[in-house]
């Protein structure tokens, strides 16, 4: 698993958006294929330094917002800074952005070196120069020794590889990144992630990633945005995003969850008691929330935050304990996953760690057991 | 399932030989010594030398080689235009009359042709004076608009199996559109090109009906000089002739079809 960039909490400028000016500022940008809007209204501000992922389904309208940040398509309304100077209707090739194509789009007729010359002979540097530079990124992404060979006689990860280094050639400002490990294997994939941060720390350049891949996410991000049908629904660190969702979306789209609806019962400053029927019992909430006696609201809870027992747990607050029988087992090496049916036919999931060695005595199929959780274990959600 | 034994070898040779037995026999008698061209007396070469030696089968050839050219080169341009609009712009008004439109003359008999665009060029000299008369230019305009269609064809498909996104990213490198065009995209789709080029050139080469229709006089192509010729008899160095011609056409399809092939597996492992 690859280390997430390490940053104290003084430097993470969007704890303190008062006092730090955005490195890239999005605002209220719209764009109409036709009448059908890709991104509708989205303002978002990325600092300088980070590594944030655009998270999102198949037309959720993170790449048409993300060539919108290369300049390959215009906004329909809104406007887009970078480094303070607006870019909105600035072509591709004069912007200080660099992208690494999810295909890779390398030149097939060149060879490595060629590709990664590319944009710099663009900007007519010496040759000298473009050769020391050339080298210079040939030994970042380890590939010395295939300078000469053309990109057809490469493998994929050393395609991806080309491909980063050659949008790096420019020393961009910031470097938009569409799928970047989408087309390796499982097993390279996490090695280059790796590398990809690595790189990332290394030079400092913001990066932008698009990404489907929610692990990915998860592993490179800074912050994460997490997209749905062309709007963001939610920005925020890795850990806000799991534990915090702010959406059935969110909670929905990250991880898996489980979701149950429910009645507000109690509305405390200090606690929420929620009814609920399919659960089969009272969910106990240790905080306060904003809502109203009555209200239906959701409540959604991670399977690992739940614990499963044969006996029946003392429960304080006559909450947050329901039964079930064990319905299938997914025994994944590290953890299994339980599924269980609660007498109301809502089935959950329930995941455990497997810390003893082929535990003889383990809850197995058809067992009647008690699910219980934390009371500040799930999350209350009213959208 | 077929099974193997004496149908399918006899099948394929009875079929080769209906191909190319005849142009098998007309290049070897391309060398019989004996003006009777059926009758094989012996091995010679004069009826090469008796060909280079008729200003009008030499002047005829130069003609057409340079009609052919030109005519390939505009076909070339425009056809290459014509690509671009059909894969470039999925959608636009009337796309598909025009996509129907461009490659109609694949199919349309050539006496069709001819005689249209002869209705043309007669109806544009009356009305507009332009072109006077029939001759080398309606014979280029005639081959240049049917060649298009050909090579409309030819780089229409590889056009569509261009990834867009090395245009872009050659722009997000900084270069602008033109640049583009010629770092990226030209040496991309030359090989489609040269094909093209050359089927237009070698089809130039081979028409005579169309030309018959718009010619005019002393424009006589090639191809129209021996029809005429063999009329009044088929003489041995209309064979020498048509020996060099399959030769020359030969080459050109080779060359076209070694640079297509070159072209396919490179991209596809790209």
């Amino acid at each position: 698993m690859a280390k997430k960039p390490q940053l104290a909490i003084d430097t993470r400028p969007w704890r303190d958006s008062a006092n730090n000016k955005p490195f890239v500022r999005i605002r209220n940008v719209t764009k109409k294929f036709g009448d059908v809007s890709a991104v509708h209204d989205v303002s978002l501000d990325i600092y300088r330094s980070e590594l944030f992922c655009l998270l999102g389904g198949s037309g959720s309208g993170k790449s048409t917002l993300l060539r919108m940040l290369a300049g390959f398509e215009t906004p329909t309304s809104g406007i887009i800074e970078i480094d303070g100077q607006d870019m909105t209707d600035v072509p591709p090739y004069n912007r200080p952005v660099n992208m690494m194509f999810q295909s890779y789009a390398l030149f097939p007729h060149m060879s490595v070196e060629q590709n990664i010359a590319y944009g710099l002979k663009r900007d007519h540097l010496p040759k000298a120069e473009i050769d020391a530079r050339v080298a210079e990124l040939l030994a970042l992404v380890k590939l010395q020794d295939y300078g000469k060979r053309k990109p057809h006689q490469l493998s994929g990860g050393q395609r991806q590889r080309v491909a980063l280094a050659r949008a790096l050639a420019k020393r961009p400002k910031l470097l938009l990144l569409d799928e970047p490990l989408g087309a390796l294997d499982k097993k390279l994939r996490e090695e280059t992630q790796f590398e990809l941060v690595k790189i990332q720390e290394q030079l400092g350049v913001t990066f932008i990633v698009v990404t489907h891949d929610q692990e990915e996410a998860m592993t490179l991000a800074t912050r994460i945005g997490v997209m749905n049908q062309g709007e963001i629904a939610m920005i925020g660190e890795p850990t806000d995003i799991y534990e915090f969702p702010n959406s059935r979306f969110v909670a929905g789209f990250i991880g898996s969850v489980n979701m149950v609806e429910g009645t507000v019962t109690e509305d405390e400053p200090d606690h929420v008691r929620i009814r609920s029927a399919e659960l089969g019992c009272d969910i106990y909430v240790g905080h306060g929330v904003d809502c109203a006696p009555d209200q239906i609201l959701w409540w959604a809870i991670r399977p690992e935050k739940m614990a499963l027992s044969r006996e029946k747990p003392e429960n304080p607050f006559n909450a947050n304990v329901t039964t079930g029988i064990v319905e299938e087992i997914a025994y994944l090496g590290d953890i299994s996953v339980y599924q269980v049916a609660l007498e109301s036919g809502k089935r959950i999931r329930v995941s455990q760690t497997n810390n003893v060695r082929g535990n003889p005595d383990a809850i197995t199929w058809d067992e009647q057991v008690f699910v219980t959780w934390d009371d500040n274990a799930g999350s209350v959600l009213t959208v | 399932m077929l099974r193997r034994g004496w149908f399918l070898p006899i099948a394929a040779v009875l079929g080769f030989a209906f191909l190319y037995a005849p142009i098998v026999s007309l290049v070897l008698f391309s060398f019989n010594e004996n003006r009777l061209v059926t009758v094989w007396t012996g091995f010679s070469l004069k009826w090469y030398g008796e060909l280079f030696r008729d200003p009008q089968m030499i002047n005829a050839a130069i003609l057409s080689l340079q009609i052919a050219a030109i005519a390939a080169t505009i076909a070339l341009v425009l056809g290459t235009l014509a690509a671009v609009a059909l894969v470039r712009f999925r959608r636009f008004r009337g796309r598909t009359l025009f996509s129907g439109m461009v490659s109609a003359p694949l199919v349309m008999p050539d006496v069709i042709t001819g005689l249209s665009l002869l209705l043309l060029f007669v109806a544009m000299e009356s009305m507009l004076g332009w072109p006077q008369g029939r001759g080398i230019l309606t014979i280029v305009i005639a081959h240049a608009t049917f060649c298009t269609a050909y090579v409309c064809v030819v780089v229409q498909s590889r056009l569509s199996d261009f990834d867009r996104s090395l245009e872009e990213a050659a722009m997000d490198l900084g270069a602008s559109p033109v640049r583009t065009f010629f770092d990226i995209t030209l040496p991309i789709i030359a090989p489609a090109l040269v094909s093209g080029w050359l089927l237009g050139f070698t089809l130039s080469l081979d028409d005579l009906v169309i030309a018959s229709f718009v010619s005019g006089p002393g424009s006589s192509t090639l191809p129209m000089v021996i029809f005429s010729k063999v009329r009044l008899g088929v003489s041995p160095d209309v064979n020498a002739l048509a020996t060099i011609i399959i030769g020359i056409v030969a080459i050109g399809v080779l060359i076209a079809t070694i640079i297509q092939l070159r072209a396919r597996p490179k991209k596809a492992r790209a």
